[in-house]
């Protein structure tokens, strides 16, 4: 008989997973308490990275890029055709680019230096007093749609797809999950949804719903804070040439700018708000790649929470990748369930190829990943 | 500042929609959005609204904001406040899932009938491709007249989206017909409404001026 598996979070990893564990063959239900992309996913400024930001880990910058690259061949219509640049304005920046472009080189990531009139050229709202700029393989996108393509694909192979509906809590009878008990917010109706594996994709929530079961995650949910401006002023990304810090970017998206970020720890990701410091300080960063940026309006700021991966301890977890953590809470007396958090927006696909493969191995699932080669269903299916 | 807002509330099981209000504390610089967000966290666990990107880049939240379809994202609410109050409803012209929550599909269930492109070349000092600017929200059908009457219209951002997006400088025929750009009254209720300076209703009496000088061509 076909499994059930049940994934909560209809953020981009919880949209991946269903979308490859369907593919596969299992039947899968996705719980979301809101409407999709409604937590981090869709909050994140929309840069598709190149791993160049990452580069002082040269396995995450390839885990990155590779991504990078399938990501726009299964779903070309998703993301700009615009690249990026990582700019130098000072003689810290400067001093960084040798160790950058030596580290591109060894994760493979295709890199070019440009001259400052050619940079200039490329996006004259750059500080003209660049002093060297770095042409990378970065893209933008709409993380809303890119979610939603995940999800049309998933439906494609029969997932059921339930926004507003939110776990409340577990039945478990002798060390399993037998049913999740689920609020449905558009009738007001309490349901059971029985389940032979569960995957908890809720991100900087992960611990939030594990305590449901009993169990704990070690997430840290860490927020950052960004700022839209009311036009777009380039194409291709603005990256700061140095070591990620506050305010190293500004992302461009359809009619918006945007510039990011800043990096904190919180206990609750419902309860973050905007430190008014942090918007002074990415206007003040951001003057600095693009000078244009003091004379512009603020459209919004905004807050999103990543899910960090805190101290994994050899008991209670395994580490898949550097950037990312499955947690199995079979360890810790619950049998078919498991948590996933870590990882960003871009390498979501992978991250679904490796928890699909852990939940796959526990169902009793053979067949392999095909996501990767597979092109996704445009966004707009989603809705028809 | 003391806000009272109050939201048109819908459940499946219910007979008809009712106003629910709420009493909330907020800066007037916040967003509408955001103002909703912390009512679904704090005093209202099941109410459904939808949102994604807050910066007015994906266009989930579209609603009616005092009588006004607005990106409640970008909407400060000491702007929009009458007397302390805001009323929010869902979109006009689609199907109510549940509160704000809209069903968009009588929208995108049109992009496999002209099959747009998601992209436009950005033609200048550089050549790129960008997004196009519509963010899909759907106010410009909410917004729209014939949109509200005529459920066949192919509506106001498609039909936009189809002629930009074209390569090879044609449009679909549904296009050029009472569906299409002829049903639209040019009230211009989606160029007022439109967060993003889309302009819709521009685009569809050039795609008209365009078919009738036979500078057009249909597919």
């Amino acid at each position: 008989m076909t499994k059930h598996v049940v994934v909560i979070g209809g953020g981009v990893t919880g949209a991946a997973i269903a979308y490859d564990l369907s593919q596969r063959g299992a039947r899968v239900t996705l719980l979301e308490r809101g409407s999709i992309g409604s937590g981090t996913s869709g909050r994140t400024h929309g840069l598709l990275h190149s791993g160049c930001r990452y580069v002082a880990d040269v396995d995450v910058a390839r885990e990155c890029y590779l991504e990078n690259v399938t990501l726009r061949k299964i779903a070309p219509f998703l993301f700009e055709k615009n690249g990026g640049l990582f700019v130098a304005i000072d003689e810290s920046d400067l001093k960084y680019k040798d160790f950058f472009l030596k580290k591109c080189e060894e994760a493979g990531i295709p890199v070019k230096e440009l001259d400052r009139n050619e940079a200039l050229r490329l996006e004259p709202n750059l500080n003209p007093e660049l002093k060297a700029a770095v042409l990378v393989p970065d893209g933008t996108f709409d993380p809303l749609k890119v979610i939603l393509s995940f999800l049309a694909s998933a439906k494609l192979h029969g997932a059921d797809i339930r926004p507003f509906n939110e776990v409340v809590g577990f039945r478990i009878e002798s060390g399993a999950i037998k049913a999740v008990r689920v609020l449905d917010k558009t009738s007001e109706r309490e349901y059971e949804l029985e389940a032979d594996y569960v995957v908890n994709a809720t991100g900087a929530w992960a611990n939030k719903v594990a305590r449901l079961a009993g169990l704990s995650v070690p997430v840290k949910p860490s927020p950052g804070v960004m700022v839209a401006l009311n036009a777009r002023i380039g194409h291709r990304v603005f990256n700061r040439l140095n070591k990620p810090g506050d305010g190293d970017i500004i992302i461009h998206q359809r009619g918006t700018s945007v510039i990011g970020t800043t990096s904190w720890v919180v206990e609750d990701p419902d309860k973050v708000t905007i430190p008014r410091e942090h918007v002074e300080l990415m206007l003040k960063r951001g003057t600095e790649l693009a000078p244009i940026v003091a004379k512009l309006k603020v459209k919004a700021t905004y807050v999103s929470s990543r899910p960090l991966v805190g101290a994994v301890q050899a008991s209670t977890g395994r580490e898949i990748s550097r950037s990312f953590a499955i947690i199995d809470h079979a360890r810790d007396g619950v049998e078919n369930f498991a948590s996933i958090i870590g990882g960003k927006f871009t390498t979501a696909r992978l991250m679904a190829e490796k928890m699909a493969d852990f939940v796959a191995e526990r169902i009793g699932i053979t067949q392999p990943c095909r996501t990767a080669d597979t092109p996704l269903a445009p966004y707009w299916s989603y809705f028809t | 500042m003391k806000y009272r807002v109050i939201i048109r509330k819908y459940k499946t099981e219910w007979r008809e929609p009712k106003y629910v209000s709420y009493e909330v504390e907020a800066d007037p610089d916040t967003s509408v959005l955001d103002v909703v967000e912390k009512i679904s966290l704090e005093k209202d666990r099941t109410l459904a609204f939808e949102h994604a990107c807050h910066h007015g880049a994906c266009g989930a939240c579209g609603m009616i904001i005092n009588g006004v379809e607005r990106l409640a994202c970008i909407t400060k609410i000491g702007e929009v406040a009458r007397n302390g109050i805001v009323v929010l409803e869902p979109l006009r012209g689609f199907k109510v899932i549940s509160d704000l929550a809209v069903n968009k599909s009588r929208m995108f269930k049109h992009y496999a009938l002209v099959k747009p492109g998601t992209h436009e070349k950005v033609v200048g000092t550089v050549e790129v491709e960008k997004l196009l600017d519509c963010l899909e929200c759907g106010i410009c059908y909410s917004a729209c007249p014939i949109a509200n009457t005529f459920e066949g219209y192919v509506g106001p951002s498609v039909i936009a989206m189809s002629y930009k997006s074209s390569s090879n400088g044609k449009v679909p025929a549904i296009i050029d017909s009472r569906r299409g750009v002829w049903a639209c009254h040019g009230s211009f209720e989606c160029i007022a409404r439109c967060p993003v300076d889309f302009k819709p209703g521009e685009t569809i009496m050039k795609i008209r001026k365009e078919l009738l000088f036979g500078k057009l061509q249909v597919v």
